[in-house]
């Protein structure tokens, strides 16, 4: 058997598959070669960015560096290498009385994708980007130096670097800061909209709260337009606790995780069975207000409960699009999004609504931006490249922008934001396609 | 515990499972010819687990100070310590790949664990667990070099088992078969024959939980190799495998 490391690769919507060089290592002496040797790298985390972001015809893995390096129980100061998942942190800091601050839908991502989207979770309102608790890395950067970056030391590399989709270098390694919590558990409340007026008048309401997220089905038309469940939360306090939790209430929580086996045939999912999963989904709940306790795994983790799930999206694959539209348009911007969407009839099983709040200017590269934000997804086909058209256009009469740790086609007006990136080292298949000014992932 | 070869991603997720189960232990000799990778593990198991460890310089390609191993005692040993080299069609006549690879997975890996396997029939307690290969249990045309090394280690093993039975030492002999790891990386694996560190280390804890003698990694590992080796040696040695 030869090694060969041109492998078939794709991220977590196997879409696009390029066939590319990809190598992981563990030392850094290695990863200097790697650098050395080659250009057009990019960085490639947990692959759990959905396009072509961490793609590129040279792609350093860092699923080896996955170690951690310090841990500062009395300040809530964990450090670690770049290739360390959300998942393995959790297992270490929470029995310490301790969260992450900002921590998206999944954690199956690696620290270093987190720095590089500069990611965001239900709190973007309330706490901010996952960047407003980070507090130093080291950067492999294009002249192959390992270069210290902070808020003070190197700010401009720190700036550019945060929301940067790993175009300035190899992330090796972070210094954060955790959040304090006294238990494990979230205090619930699930309200029913029914329709876009309400929900958003909920998400206007519910600011204080420090979680916020909506789940929505995005194939009703007419009056029920934006059909709606928000979702708002708090950590419980040790006092607020029941007695049956109240034994161990840093419980780390472990479920017996399902499996999707293999590749769903394309006709599964369709906007037929998206409807009954919709009805469903929203029918579950009787009553207007839901008040509950749940795990943070619930509350924070839904999707990770069932691995692979990327494969009931069949073969071909699928995108995830995500957008943000200013505030002040965002309803009108919304309605138009959600009628589009409902006509084109390619359904998206789940639809994600938040309310972004005021971005931090300093990090010019990051996504979020005062507004309403959207998440969907849609299998890949041959309509598809029509809808994200249509799409896109309404994004960009509205003044908004997409999401690049979801992107991949969409027009780079839209996608073309990062600034202080370039350079002859580092480059992804996605900037590529973004300066190209066209698409290039054929479906 | 002690970890030969602690560069290994098998013996440090042997190590992580053994510890996330719940075992302490005053000290974890960790003994490697990689210094600088090794130790970022043992900082990694200090914050994970609170774990204490202490690097030993041990490069089995130069003179053996057995002198730096005097204090290192404990009651289970994990040899991981192995090499790989190219493959055969590369390197059969490079006399310097073929010496590394039966030094390093055997000839001078074996005094080594006497070394240890004394210090515990001493103690008259102990386990030793020694990787080998599935690429031991019978020649074949594509890695014999390193599968004779390992069905000579394997060999060993059992020797040493039936040696030490009495004096209540354990031996563990695991063959894994294929695993991605660094030293397979790039190489065309089936995926669903192939175990990850995580996994290997998962079954090798049970199976030093159960005292089992032989185990396979995976178990299928074990059907596999009954096959071949049964193909009778005539139609074997035409085969291209």
């Amino acid at each position: 058997m030869k090694k060969n490391f041109i492998q078939k690769v794709a991220n977590w919507g196997n879409f696009p598959v390029v066939e590319k060089n990809i190598k992981s290592e563990d030392s850094l002496s290695k990863i200097q070669d790697f650098v050395k040797n080659n250009n057009q790298i990019i960085a490639r985390g947990n692959g759990r960015c959905y396009g072509d972001a961490s793609l590129s015809d040279n792609i350093l893995s860092t699923k080896r560096l996955n170690k951690f390096i310090s841990f500062d129980r009395i300040n809530g100061i964990l450090e670690c290498e770049s290739g360390v998942l959300i998942s393995e942190i959790l297992e270490v800091i929470i029995p310490q009385g301790y969260f992450l601050y900002v921590t998206p839908g999944t954690k199956f991502i690696s620290v270093g994708g987190a720095i590089a989207s500069d990611v965001h979770g239900k709190n973007h309102h309330s706490e901010g980007c996952f960047s407003e608790y980070l507090l130093e890395f080291d950067l492999l950067d294009e002249k192959n130096e390992i270069l210290k970056c902070s808020k003070q030391e190197n700010p401009e590399k720190f700036w550019a670097t945060v929301g940067g989709m790993g175009l300035t270098g190899i992330i090796l390694s972070a210094k954060f800061k955790l959040k304090n919590i006294e238990t494990t558990f979230i205090r619930q409340e699930s309200l029913k909209a029914e329709n876009l007026d309400e929900i958003f008048e909920f998400f206007e309401n519910s600011e204080s709260w420090t979680y916020n997220v909506a789940w929505i089905d995005c194939l009703q038309k007419g009056n029920n337009i934006g059909r709606s469940i928000l979702l708002r939360g708090e950590h419980v306090l040790r006092h607020e606790i029941s007695e049956k939790n109240g034994e161990n209430p840093l419980k780390i929580v472990s479920k017996i995780q399902p499996k999707i086996p293999f590749f769903f045939p394309d006709f599964i999912l369709n906007s037929f069975t998206v409807k009954i999963f919709n009805w469903l989904y929203y029918s579950k709940q009787n009553r207007k207000e839901v008040k509950q306790i749940v795990d943070y795994e619930t509350f924070f983790y839904p999707l990770d409960f069932v691995h692979d799930w990327n494969k009931i999206y069949g073969k071909k694959g699928f995108i995830q699009y995500q957008m943000v539209i200013p505030k002040e348009k965002g309803k009108e911007g919304m309605r138009k999004i959600l009628e589009t969407i409902a006509k084109s009839g390619n359904g998206s099983f789940l639809a994600v609504l938040k309310l972004f709040g005021k971005n931090n200017p300093q990090a010019y590269n990051s996504f979020p931006i005062e507004g309403y934000t959207l998440a969907l997804d849609f299998k890949v086909n041959y309509n598809l490249k029509n809808l994200v058209g249509k799409l896109d256009q309404i994004v960009e009469d509205f003044g908004g922008r997409i999401y690049l740790t979801k992107d991949a086609m969409s027009k780079s007006s839209l996608t073309g934001y990062l600034k202080n990136v370039e350079n002859a080292k580092f480059v992804s298949l996605q900037h590529k396609r973004i300066m190209n000014g066209g698409s290039i992932n054929k479906i | 515990m002690i970890i030969l070869g602690s560069n290994s991603e098998v013996a440090q997720a042997f190590v992580e499972k053994a510890l996330s189960d719940g075992e302490k232990y005053p000290v974890i000799y960790l003994l490697t010819s990689h210094r600088e990778t090794t130790e970022k593990f043992a900082k990694h198991i200090e914050v994970k687990f609170l774990q204490n460890s202490e690097i030993i310089d041990l490069d089995l390609m130069k003179e053996i100070d057995f002198s730096t191993l005097e204090k290192v005692n404990s009651d289970l040993l994990f040899c991981a310590a192995g090499f790989l080299g190219e493959g055969t069609e590369e390197a059969l006549y490079d006399y310097k790949n073929s010496e590394k690879i039966i030094s390093i997975n055997f000839a001078k890996l074996v005094p080594v664990i006497n070394f240890f396997a004394e210090k515990m029939e001493r103690q008259r307690f102990g386990t030793i667990i020694g990787l080998s290969s599935v690429a031991g249990d019978r020649g074949r045309q594509s890695n014999f070099i390193y599968g004779s090394s390992k069905a000579a280690f394997t060999a060993y093993l059992s020797g040493l088992r039936n040696y030490l039975f009495d004096k209540k030492v354990h031996i563990l002999t695991v063959k894994p078969g294929f695993m991605d790891t660094k030293m397979t990386e790039g190489l065309p694996l089936n995926p669903k024959l192939t175990a990850s560190p995580k996994q290997a280390a998962t079954y090798i804890y049970k199976a030093f939980k159960k005292q089992k003698n032989v185990v396979y990694v995976l178990p299928i590992w074990g059907l596999i190799m009954l096959i071949i080796k049964i193909i009778p040696e005539f139609i074997f040695k035409k085969m291209k495998l």
